[in-house]
């Protein structure tokens, strides 16, 4: 496809962002945002979060049931386990978004 | 599927739509659209952008942008999202071409902006943190620009959102004619949620 307007993948980034960490779930953004920044190489959350969010920012291919199932467990309802999820899948994104976006600021900055 | 609320449908009319759209299909609905059905609010915007990256103007074609995700998912060991974006990849490339990518992009028949690009997707994905300027340059002396290469970033982005939710849910297998049904599916109507 190649119309005449190229997505603003900024904007759409930061919707991501603000939808999945910050705007009001079933979960609290401070839940949030320790499981996203924990996948995106920061330090450890609380249990039984952390576990499952380093296990999907690190190889989510490994997960495995009774991670999801002692999340839904302490959360409660399905749809909070979700977002959890969801959460830790973007931490990961948008870390990655972050630091090749950034290589290639530093690129045309300084062309070689 | 891990969460069976999200497989099922979380009210009368998802559960009505998912039993119409797997009848019309024929085949049981992938778990990437039950979750694109689940909780809308709280992910559209990665419906969003994952749209926009995929069917968005873009110098890239449909076809390499499903071959882009097809290979992230590859280095992130996604079974899932291997299966049905070399599916939608193949309705617009050569099927050996894709397999050849897939098996080693490095001697692959694609053109050298693309090869450079997943040189840089794949350590994007892999090692993220070793990312430099000169990875970008790279992908910029093989002919490919700013803006193309930030369409391709885009992709990858998305797809390391997606792959991640994908496995953590435990997204089922379809076969691979169900995937190239799903797939006609994809290249016609996208991922807007």
């Amino acid at each position: 496809m190649h119309g005449s307007t190229r997505p603003d993948h900024r904007a759409l980034a930061e919707a991501v962002r603000r939808a999945v960490l910050e705007a009001p779930a079933a979960t609290t953004p401070t839940l949030r945002q320790a499981v996203a920044e924990r996948t995106a190489g920061g330090p450890p959350t609380e249990p039984p979060y952390d576990e499952l969010a380093r296990q999907i920012g690190d190889a989510a291919y490994r997960t495995t049931d009774a991670q999801v199932a002692t999340v839904r467990t302490a959360l409660g309802t399905e749809k909070a386990a979700f977002e959890v999820i969801l959460a830790a899948a973007v931490g990961a994104g948008l870390l990655r978004w972050r630091l090749a976006m950034q290589a290639l600021a530093e690129a045309n900055d300084a062309p070689s | 599927m891990r969460l069976p609320e999200v497989e099922r449908g979380s009210s009368l009319g998802n559960r009505l739509l998912i039993r119409f759209i797997s009848t019309v299909m024929r085949m049981r609905l992938p778990d990437a659209a039950r979750v694109a059905f689940y909780h809308k609010d709280f992910g559209r915007p990665i419906g969003a952008w994952t749209h926009a990256a995929m069917r968005g103007s873009s110098t890239w074609t449909i076809g390499e942008r499903e071959l882009m995700a097809a290979m992230v998912a590859k280095w992130n060991s996604c079974e899932f999202c291997v299966g049905a974006h070399s599916a939608v990849a193949a309705k617009q490339l050569a099927r050996p071409t894709i397999d050849q990518t897939l098996a080693d992009y490095r001697a692959a028949p694609i053109t050298n902006g693309l090869r450079a690009t997943l040189g840089f997707l794949e350590k994007m994905t892999s090692h993220p943190a070793d990312l430099s300027a000169e990875d970008a340059r790279t992908v910029l002396r093989a002919g490919v620009t700013s803006e193309s290469l930030t369409d391709a970033i885009a992709v990858a982005s998305a797809f390391n959102i997606v792959t991640r939710y994908a496995d953590a849910l435990d997204f089922a297998i379809p076969s691979p004619s169900e995937f190239d049904r799903a797939g006609d599916m994809l290249l016609k109507w996208g991922y807007r949620s």
